[in-house]
């Protein structure tokens, strides 16, 4: 089960790299998958790679969705 | 904004004499889906799933459309059913293709473009889940998908002599890694209404940690590949080489249309007045839904069992194959755990250690 977290595209680094904010924590990922990426662009990261492109809208429903869902109970696996 | 989530597994190998003793699992953490849709009209719930779990969106909603169609009492058209399918069939060939290379071989130029182009074919083909599409792009999109896996040498059920692919796979080590003869079990589809039985009655107490009497079985390509009998302490190669099989089946399954092939791909469930499951056969291996419905059509209860929790679970089919096993010393035989680890393919990533057992 794995959570598609948005994560938003701060810089961009040499060699299809970038800088990515994931709820306010930086992590540079690659960015080999996606053609044409800006900074703003959010993205879709799986095991360090920006696996899709998504439209800002829709990543600020997810972000608002995971906060709902972070706030509604942790359902930690014990 | 914090998000409460841990979106990756720990792992933590137990050394003691140069063996493995023990190998502890800790899960990501589950969203409580139950508890924020409870209440919600049911078609509420799938314009979410693909926004939440993204790399197997199509699986969900798959899943999810055929949980509450067997808890309305409904059956899907036969088109609809198809169209689900190879939307299945391509999310998973993508999934599988993808993690083959990903975090394993450098994704340079060419080999990027490669796997793109393979993305944007299987993103067409998996478009289908709710409605329907000419035949064309289907077409165009499965000649995408040859050209790519040609490009990335895949063409057979063995990689391509010379391709990076094949050059990977004889490099590893298998010698860094004696593994126990560990018995094999296998989930399949024969198994399915008791799981999803037990996750409607006992919800994310289930889904969680679950067993079948006490049986952990291994879901996934090995798993899909039990005919015939594997070798018990197969490894990391073998693994891998069962996955790029599974990616030039599911390739000729796209290419000719075998739309009347049942391999309990997608299976539903009626359970009782307004309850419902079904299960998908996805990458990772067998994904369950399972919901009840109140007579307004909103959401009583919704379960979900994802295949990662049986392939890693604190008792499971990993945890198996590396108990007992001995390393080769030092980082040698790390890394060769590693490589095992992740030729479970779990749909998160994870974080590897070692310790001496005994010591905090």
């Amino acid at each position: 089960m794995c959570l598609a977290i948005p994560a938003e595209v701060t810089r961009l680094l040499p060699d299809e790299m970038a800088v990515v904010s994931i709820d306010g924590v930086s992590k540079e990922i690659s960015v080999a998958l996606i053609e044409d990426l800006a900074v703003g662009d959010y993205v879709i990261i799986h095991v360090g790679y920006a696996l899709t492109r998504i439209d800002p809208e829709e990543a600020r429903r997810t972000l608002e969705l995971l906060r709902e869902l972070s706030a509604g109970g942790q359902g930690a696996v014990p | 904004m914090n998000l409460a989530f841990r979106n990756e597994i720990a792992i933590t190998v137990l050394l003691s004499g140069g063996a493995i003793a023990d190998v502890k699992v800790e899960p990501r953490s589950r969203p409580p889906l139950t508890r924020l849709f409870a209440g919600k009209q049911a078609a509420s719930l799938l314009a979410v799933l693909p926004r939440l779990f993204s790399l197997c969106s199509a699986a969900h909603q798959v899943a999810y459309l055929s949980a509450v169609e067997a808890a309305r009492g409904e059956d899907a058209a036969l088109t609809t059913v198809r169209r689900r399918v190879t939307a299945v069939i391509a999310e998973r060939l993508t999934e599988l293709l993808r993690s083959l290379f990903i975090g394993r071989l450098p994704l340079d130029g060419a080999r990027a473009a490669s796997v793109r182009a393979m993305m944007q074919a299987g993103a067409v083909l998996c478009g289908g889940v709710d409605e329907a599409g000419p035949d064309s792009p289907r077409r165009e999109a499965v000649l995408q998908i040859k050209s790519a896996l040609r490009e990335l040498g895949i063409a057979g059920e063995d990689p391509a002599p010379g391709s990076m692919l094949a050059a990977y796979l004889a490099d590893l080590d298998g010698e860094a890694l004696s593994s126990p003869t560990a018995e094999q079990s296998f989930l399949t589809a024969a198994d399915d209404l008791e799981i999803v039985t037990r996750l409607l009655r006992d919800g994310a107490h289930y889904s969680d940690a679950p067993e079948l009497h006490g049986r952990i079985p291994e879901t996934g390509v090995w798993a899909r590949r039990r005919q015939p009998v594997l070798p018990p302490g197969a490894g990391p190669a073998e693994r891998l080489k069962a996955r790029i099989a599974e990616v030039v089946r599911l390739c000729a399954w796209l290419e000719d249309d075998e739309q009347d092939r049942d391999d309990g791909l997608v299976a539903a469930y009626r359970l009782g007045s307004g309850k419902g499951a079904a299960a998908v056969e996805c990458a990772r291996g067998r994904l369950y839904h399972a919901v009840e419905l109140d007579p307004g059509d909103r959401i009583a209860r919704f379960e979900f069992l994802a295949p990662t929790e049986w392939n890693f679970h604190a008792r499971g089919p990993l945890v198996r194959s590396l108990k007992g096993a001995v390393p080769a010393p030092g980082r040698r035989g790390q890394d060769a755990v590693r490589a095992l680890v992740d030729s479970f393919d779990p749909c998160v990533g994870f974080n590897l250690s070692f310790r001496e057992a005994g010591h905090a």
